[in-house]
């Protein structure tokens, strides 16, 4: 392995692959000899249709998940020992806030897994908390916000424990989409603050290029990373670059780069 | 990918084989006196499993009479338990201000212990029949009713409430009479959780079968069996009817799950 | 006006109502059967007297008042059933622990936590009377192994329907198993948890009146069936079929309140997720 790579990249993946055991005794290629670096800083999403295994490329790199073939490093290590280091913060599809814990006891929680002093954990969230714009929220309970204010709390959480990495899994997808705007725009922000590597997956093609610098296209059956396309819009972003023609021709780029869907 | 197939199977054994091993260990400290010192008692009280069949074998003709009584009254109860339950559910639903404020009194029933229940619905039931037996076996079967009516109507009443999302409002664009929404969606909706609540008045009616029989004027049924053979000191007869006591819960509920099985078949 | 509409409104109002119909049937069967009953109170007396009865200021047994009688043979059969509850819910709630954290543990136990529930345990009081020797002894025996099973039963239950999602969080700050139940597994499980509590709060107290009967000496149940052989006047036995229905429907709200006490976001309305 060329030891280039491994200095400069902050993920590589070097001929990833996944292969599982279908109930019908059949092996499933769920994800075949992904090759790709990542670079520290890098907003990159993970794009495609259900089965494409762009889920199961994010669990493998958050060492939820053992490739059965290839191997990851980050920054030079495996996984495991990024996640025992907690370089990674998680944002799921639905924002998996504790019904029992306020919103800053939620922010909480992953300083309290660490150790941290009651003093230090209490500043750090409520940092985080004018981070996501929801100082005022403090003392709400998740289930008196909306789903979207439930999500940027997921993301306050996951930044909490000052992760090198956020991996985020679908995060807006329950959303509706004048919240998901509001959302993309806040996460923008919110990555040039704290200036984090970001893998995002999901399944919807603008949100990808709105939010990107680069995009991993994955197509299905096998799973396969099938392009990658690099989003040369200027940035800050803001929501009326989504009806420049420069915009709509690399939706439609990565729209044309799929194949077998 | 063998591998793993074969840790399915190797779980699946497990499951199998480690209750097995428990239960053969606890019958063996049972029958070579272990658990006679671990509970501090003797095999007079806690006769050895071999003595217990013995005398099951050896009485098996009274205790089939007894059987046949207690079984017939729980089942009587439940049956009209969940009748009527079904029916109070229906009544709510129908009146939903009035009727779920009912159900609140009705599942309030179920805190009041049998043991106070069941001398009253025996003084109650003095007068229904000349002969001791047939009031007596009344009296049950209205204790059964009654604790079995509960379960039925909380879990039927949101059976017929809980609709899938949208779906009251297809039927109104049919244009469906109250009645037709009742029988094609609610009445169908229902069924699963009628098994939901059978699973927990079929223990519960053959607990308080035996119960009921305590109090009762007419000396019948396994759970007044146990009692009787106490008070005589005959232990090892105790224990016999102990067990086909256990064994008609465990029949019972048996029983459930296949009818279960089979009416919930088309739904999975 | 309006606020006349919200009261009759109101869903305690609906329950005054149904209780108010209650008592209405109730007396008027109460006259009929003092019309054609030599003893009226051995079928169904007037709830005026059962009142009076636990009112008045005479001596039943030479030395106790109905009521005074009734409380402190409570006093032994409920203390009985609360030493039984508590010991139920703990071992309960180590069992569902345990299998929670083994497999093996899981597989062994499930098959017979099941078994549990469908073992008439009630019918088994006076052998465990034999075998414990000691009726107070047995009292705590049957209200444990009753409230075990609904405790143990939905305390797993509640463990199981922790999320994926969660698991995977506590996994991803490389939380230890520790960490991972304090944190996560036990809060979550605890309306679960309350849930058995709160089935099996009567079913304890039921248990303890039941081995009451069992034997004399003190205890509701004893008392109960005292009452009935006519030992005393009939009215004590109503008197306890009234508190034990009381206390039974109340054990089960108390629960209910110290769970909302507990878990202060439950009284939330919720939101869209």
């Amino acid at each position: 392995m060329n030891v280039e790579r491994i200095k400069n990249a902050e993920i590589m993946l070097d001929n990833v692959g996944m292969t599982y055991d279908a109930a019908d005794g059949k092996k499933v290629q769920a994800l075949t000899s992904v090759t790709m670096d990542i670079q520290k800083g890098e907003f990159i999403s993970l794009l495609g249709p259900s089965g494409c295994g762009k889920t199961t490329l994010l669990r493998i790199i958050a060492d939820l998940l053992q490739p059965t073939s290839g191997k990851v490093l980050i920054g030079g290590e495996t996984p495991k020992e990024a996640r025992l280091k907690r370089k990674y913060g998680m944002v799921f599809q639905s924002a998996v806030l504790y019904d029992w814990r306020t919103v800053i006891k939620n922010i909480e929680l992953p300083l309290e897994i660490i150790h941290e002093g009651k003093a230090e954990r209490r500043e750090r969230a409520v940092k985080m908390l004018d981070l996501v714009g929801l100082s005022e929220f403090a003392n709400h309970y998740p289930r008196q916000l909306s789903g979207g204010m439930q999500q940027r709390v997921g993301i306050a959480r996951a930044l909490a424990l000052q992760p090198e990495i956020l991996l985020m899994d679908e995060p807006f997808s329950a959303l509706d989409e004048f919240t998901r705007e509001k959302l993309h725009i806040d996460l923008l922000k919110i990555w040039r603050k704290t200036n984090k590597t970001i893998i995002f997956v999901t399944h919807n093609i603008s949100e990808s290029v709105f939010l990107s610098d680069r995009v991993c296209v994955l197509s299905p059956h096998p799973g396969r990373l099938s392009a990658v396309i690099d989003i040369d819009l200027p940035r800050p972003r803001t929501m009326e670059i989504r009806d420049t023609p420069e915009f709509t021709a690399l939706v439609a780029k990565v729209r044309n780069s799929f194949e077998g869907v | 990918m063998a591998a793993k197939v074969n840790k399915k199977r190797r779980s699946a054994v497990q499951s199998v084989v480690c209750p097995l091993i428990f239960g053969i260990a606890l019958i063996a400290a049972w029958q070579t006196g272990l658990l006679h010192i671990v509970l501090n008692t003797d095999e007079y009280v806690l006769p050895y499993p071999t003595r217990i069949i013995t005398i099951i074998g050896e009485n098996s003709d009274k205790i089939m009479t007894n059987v046949w009584a207690s079984v017939q009254v729980a089942v009587l109860g439940l049956i009209f338990g969940s009748l009527l339950g079904y029916l109070i559910a229906i009544f709510a639903t129908v009146f939903p201000k009035y009727g779920s404020g009912g159900l609140t009194i009705v599942s309030a029933f179920n805190a009041i212990p049998i043991v106070a229940l069941a001398p009253v619905i025996i003084n109650w039931t003095k007068d229904v029949s000349s002969e001791a037996e047939v009031r007596s076996a009344v009296a049950k079967v209205i204790v059964v009713t009654v604790v079995s009516m509960a379960s039925m109507s909380v879990n039927a009443y949101r059976g017929l409430t809980e609709l899938p999302p949208f779906s009251d409002d297809l039927m109104k664009t049919y244009a469906a009479g109250r009645l037709t929404e009742f029988v094609k969606l609610r009445l169908p909706n229902s069924v699963p959780y009628i098994f939901t609540a059978l699973r927990v008045s079929v223990p519960g009616s053959v607990i308080s079968a035996l119960v009921s029989e305590y109090f009762a004027e007419y000396i019948t049924g396994v759970g007044r069996q146990i009692r009787e053979n106490i008070l005589i000191a005959q232990y090892s007869t105790a224990w016999a009817y102990i067990v086909t006591a256990c064994i008609i819960g465990i029949v019972m509920y048996a029983v459930l799950m296949v009818i279960e099985a089979i009416v919930l078949k088309k739904r999975r | 006006m309006k606020a006349i509409r919200k009261i009759v409104n109101s869903k305690a109002f609906v329950t005054l109502v149904w209780i108010a119909v209650i008592i209405i049937i109730w007396e008027i069967c109460a006259a009929r059967v003092a019309e054609v009953k030599r003893t009226p109170e051995n079928v169904l007396p007037h709830l005026s007297g059962v009142i009076d009865s636990l009112t008045s200021d005479r001596k039943i047994n030479g030395s106790q008042t109905a009521l005074g009688m009734v409380l402190e043979n409570a006093g032994a059969t409920l203390s009985r059933a609360a030493v039984g509850y508590v010991i139920g819910i703990a071992a309960g709630f180590i069992l569902a622990l345990l299998m929670s954290l083994s497999g093996i543990i899981e597989k062994i136990a499930f098959p017979y936590l099941m078994l549990i529930q469908l073992i008439p345990i009630l019918g088994m009081a006076p052998i465990i009377n034999a075998i414990t020797g000691d009726i107070a002894v047995s009292r705590i025996v049957i209200a444990a192994i009753l409230t075990f099973y609904p405790v143990a039963a939905n305390t797993l239950a509640g463990f199981k329907a922790v999320r994926r999602e969660a698991h995977e969080l506590m996994y991803s700050y490389a939380a230890n198993k520790l960490q991972l139940y304090t944190k996560t597994m036990i809060p979550a499980c605890i309306p679960y948890f309350f849930t058995g509590l709160k089935i099996s709060a009567p079913m304890a107290i039921t248990a303890s009146i039941l081995v009451d009967t069992l034997q004399g000496g003190i205890g509701l149940g004893c008392l109960l069936s005292q009452s009935l052989k006519g030992a005393m006047t009939r009215y004590v036995f109503w008197d306890i079929v009234f508190f034990s229905a009381v206390i039974g429907i109340l054990s089960f709200y108390i629960m209910g309140l110290i769970e909302t006490l507990l878990c202060p976001y439950k009284r939330l309305e919720k939101k869209g997720r």
